[in-house]
């Protein structure tokens, strides 16, 4: 029998969004619907002094304009922050600004009209009068004392703070044989998803209910914020997310334009409309990252690693996210500092600031490209000063594949990673010695190439760990209902989500294979809290892991409802009988004995020919909940190729090459896609994506004319290789994989683009790595070289 | 965003000076301009639309003078909501001088926006100020060109 548990199989839903018959919640429209357009805040700080609707109320269409006392009442305050995370505060945000106004692009008045063009018409005509004020904008400017305060809800600007030390780091720097320290720059960005945030929320009145479409990861999460917040009972609250056009993290935040779509619906009465367009998207979404940090590192005389310490300063805007809070990030790039190596002591700060931009939050590879970046160039530079080879140094320094379990100095569990089997697999694929030889002869060209290498981990598979231990409700576990249809079909309604990465297919591959049948007949359903059982959706790299593994059992108990069922209707042991090719099989002769399609005909149509007692009921559930390890970590490295012209100080990216290792693979194509996605999602802020605020908070750059995004043709070739270490914590033993590119992909090319530079002695520490920040790295060295 | 420039205007020092506090001319060089209503010595509203890039909006605002030495210079310092479009605000220090055949005006300006202007119009302020003032000069200066109409009797 063919095994569908890895075999590369293409997405279920490719073809039909081909085809032009997604079904988005921007697709979606309902009868007496009505669309809604925000009024924003032009300022990044100021205090709210009159809105004045009257001219907008005449405007053709409009049915109303909703403005802080109507609206905000309806909905309960949310506020960003977590027990776990001892201290942290965050003013209560609501719906709509009421005196003070916090960031620019901070919604004030929401316009209900029969369209989204008159609505917009309707804003150009409400004048929003604020009485503007000096704005925070920078991180470390914000935590000085006597600073004005971003937010006039919180008692200063320090968001959270945290520390992590071993009792000897300070013994460890002090008998160092070396120490490496620089300072970094990691720019704002965003998500920057192919269909923007979007909302259909429609009350229904006469029965209570509370119906939102909404294009999020996490639809339990929202039935239960909804529910909470507009105090309905959860049963009358379901969320449906449909096909989902990109989320990566962006979606599953607490957002004012959401929560407004939902109140106004509530007001009205009627199904209200909110789609983002491209210029809100950018002012309204999360932006990611957005991190300084200073780091050292301490290393014996034979280039062991001894400690790091690090310094992260985090401004993450005028309120922290909900309901996984904007400190999130900040905690894992200090945990996850140093993480591949034997590193026995370290300190690590954390510093979260408040600041009058738009919020920060998770995004994917939280804090992963931050810590990876930054051990990784420190590493570099102990390279250089111990002499030793890129590849020498993290073969001296990275676990060993034996040594497991491992605890990092940053307290983290590792089950099992393949560090070094890793790391011989990328000098394998890259040849360094040809990639050296072929540096030395082009550099005599004027062409001045370089390469970089990045070990990573990544988080996946969180149980309760993340958000549940500090309060959050959002679920650790996940749900599947397997039922078999009366002529054979199977069904999987499962509780993690789809959003281009092909979960659905997957959970068909391992459900096919409980049950003896082909993918293709299996369909999934998700992303409805009506129709799915309840679970934590997919968010860190756990819908492979935490959902497969949920589907894998609810696939097995059915196989054994299937296999009693068809042991009493063959009179034989259902022990000698197991599901093979859609039909029930004799274990010992390989004889098929009933076909799936007949049990179902039976079990539907004529149980009364059953024999007495016999359950003949072919739906089952599970839940799953990781027990075991509190995260399946996962690992890997990464090269990169680059091409820096000296002259203008544009780089070409020649290739990149990953070696990971996720465990068992579901789908080898989808694992590929998902690296490669990841890999592009991490180039993309090394070298052009960023949020460029001048210092009045504006946003300078909020359009796809001036924000950057990598395009195909700036991509390399992208060359992928596996090692298959699974998790024991599972029968399946997957582990993520979405954010593996992402997390090592950007430190890769720094030291890619640093070893590319170094005849002239030029160094990049800030991202993105702009022509004008390269020009400028050679032009300070430069002078360094002329004027020491 | 600094804005500096002169302008050498074919009237003398006190024709110019009466006519940046004049209603009627200011109303006709500004470009845009809807309506400029005086409401004091030195306070004015107006209502501009303009349209900066992919950006069109109604400005209302309000536009002050300031720091005034007759006839040699003054500060005027504004601030307009486009409402969705964002704002604009800032202030120029204008200052006059007596040349052979006319007064040599001098600008010295410092303007800020917000908003939709500067997410999405941020590339093409700085050419489009530099095109508003120098359309603002020429239509000053052809009002200080044109004789003094007759008004209603």
């Amino acid at each position: 029998m063919t095994l569908h548990i890895g075999q590369s199989q293409r997405r279920e839903n490719a073809r039909r969004h081909l085809a032009g018959r997604g079904r988005f919640v921007s697709d979606l429209a309902l009868p007496r619907m009505l669309h809604a357009v925000f009024v924003r805040s032009p300022m990044a700080k100021g205090r709210l002094v009159e809105i004045d609707t009257s001219e907008a109320e005449q405007s053709p269409g409009v049915v109303r304009i909703l403005t802080a006392a109507e609206l905000n009442a309806r909905c309960k305050p949310w506020v960003g922050t977590l027990d776990h995370f001892a201290g942290m505060q965050s003013p209560p945000m609501s719906i709509l600004a009421e005196e003070e106004v916090l960031w620019t692009g901070q919604p004030v008045a929401m316009i209900i009209a029969k369209s989204r063009a008159e609505a917009e018409d309707a804003a150009d005509l409400v004048m929003v009068d604020i009485e503007d004020s000096e704005p925070v904008t920078d991180g470390a400017a914000a935590l000085q004392d006597g600073a004005p305060l971003a937010n006039s809800g919180a008692r200063d600007n320090l968001c959270y703070e945290a520390l992590l030390e071993t009792p000897a780091v300070n013994e460890a720097f002090a008998d160092a044989a070396h120490v490496v320290e620089a300072s970094f720059t990691f720019g704002r960005h965003t998500a920057v998803t192919l269909e923007p945030r979007a909302v259909i929320a429609d009350f229904d009145p006469s029965s209570g209910a509370l119906t939102v479409h909404h294009g999020t990861q996490t639809p339990y999460q929202f039935q239960d914020v909804y529910a909470r917040h507009f105090g309905l009972p959860e049963g009358k609250v379901r969320v449906i997310a449909p096909d989902v056009g990109g989320s990566f993290g962006m979606k599953l935040h607490v957002y004012n334009e959401e929560m407004g779509a939902v109140a106004a619906s509530m007001i009205l009465e009627r199904p209200v409309r909110y789609v983002a367009d491209r210029l809100e998207s950018f002012l309204s979404d999360i932006h990611a990252r957005d991190h300084i940090v200073k780091g050292r590192m301490a290393l014996d005389a034979e280039g062991k690693i001894l400690a790091m310490d690090v310094d992260d300063l985090a401004p993450v805007g005028a309120v922290s996210a909900y309901p996984r809070t904007s400190a999130a990030e900040g905690n894992q790039v200090i945990r996850l500092m140093g993480a591949p190596y034997n590193m026995p002591d370290y300190r690590g700060r954390l510093q979260v600031a408040f600041q009058n931009k738009v919020q920060t939050s998770q995004y994917r590879a939280v804090g992963h490209p931050i810590a990876c970046a930054v051990t990784e160039a420190l590493v570099e530079r102990a390279a250089e000063v111990t002499g030793l080879d890129p590849f020498e140094i993290r073969a001296r320094n990275l676990i060993a594949d034996d040594a497991y379990p491992h605890v990092s100095a940053t307290g983290y569990q590792f089950e099992k990673l393949s560090h070094q089997a890793s790391l011989a697999k990328l000098r394998e694929m890259m040849d360094p010695d040809a990639l050296r030889a072929d540096q030395a002869r082009l550099r005599e060209q004027g062409i001045y190439r370089g390469f970089g290498i990045a070990s990573f981990v990544e988080i996946t598979n969180p149980g309760a760990a993340f958000y549940g231990v500090g309060g959050a409700r959002i679920s650790a576990q996940d749900g599947a209902v397997v039922r078999m249809t009366p002529s054979g079909d199977i069904h999987c309604a499962i509780s993690v989500t789809e959003q281009g990465q092909g979960t659905e297919t997957i959970i068909a591959q391992v459900v096919a294979d409980q049950l003896g049948v082909s993918p293709e007949r299996v369909s999934v359903t998700t992303g409805d809290t009506a129709t799915t059982p309840s679970g934590g959706a997919t968010w860190a790299c756990r819908g492979a892991g935490i959902g497969g593994e949920t589907a894998l059992r609810a696939g097995r108990k059915l196989r054994e409802r299937i296999l009693t069922l068809a042991g009493a209707l063959l009179q034989a042991d259902p022990a000698t009988l197991r599901l093979e090719d859609g039909a029930v099989v004799d274990v010992a002769t390989g004889e098929a004995r009933i076909t799936l399609e007949e049990i179902g005909r039976v079990a539907t149509y004529r149980p009364d020919t059953l024999p007495d007692g016999v359950d003949h009921s072919l739906t089952v559930a599970h839940h799953f909940a990781p027990s075991g390890y509190p995260f399946d970590f996962t690992n890997g490295i990464q090269g990169s190729l680059v091409e820096v012209d000296v002259e203008t100080g544009i780089v070409r990216i020649l290739k990149h090459w990953v070696v990971e290792d996720c465990g068992r693979i579901i789908n080898p194509l989808l694992v590929d896609e998902q690296i490669r996605g990841g890999v592009v999602q991490g180039l993309g802020p090394a070298f052009f994506e960023e949020c460029q605020y001048d210092a009045d908070g504006q946003l300078t750059n909020g359009s796809l004319a001036d924000y950057l995004v990598p395009m195909a043709c700036e991509m390399p070739d992208i060359e992928i290789a596996h090692i298959e270490t699974p998790t024991e914590d599972t029968i399946l033993g997957a582990k993520g994989v979405g954010e593996a590119g992402t997390a090592a992909a950007g430190a890769a090319a720094m030291n890619a683009v640093n070893d590319a530079l170094r005849p002239f002695g030029a160094r990049l520490t800030q991202t993105p790595m702009t022509p004008l920040r390269i020009l400028d790295a050679l032009d300070a060295a430069r002078k360094q070289r002329t004027d020491p | 965003m600094k804005l500096e420039g002169e302008q050498l205007l074919s009237a003398d020092p006190q024709t110019v000076w009466a006519a940046l506090f004049d209603r009627d001319v200011l109303a006709e060089a500004i470009p845009g301009c809807e309506s400029l209503e005086q409401l004091s010595e030195t306070e004015f509203t107006a209502v501009v639309k303009l349209k900066i890039g992919p950006v069109s909006a109604r400005f209302k605002g309000a536009v002050t003078l300031s720091d005034i030495v007759p006839g040699q210079s003054c500060t005027l310092s504004g601030k307009g909501s486009g409402g969705v479009a964002g704002f604009a605000k800032g202030a120029a220090q204008v200052t006059l001088a007596p040349e052979a055949d006319g007064t040599r005006l001098c600008y010295d300006a410092d303007i800020a926006v917000g908003g939709k202007l500067a997410s999405l119009g941020n590339r093409l302020i700085g050419a489009t100020a530099q095109k508003l003032t120098d359309a603002f000069f020429t239509n000053f200066s052809d009002a200080l060109a044109q004789p003094e109409e007759a008004g209603p009797t």
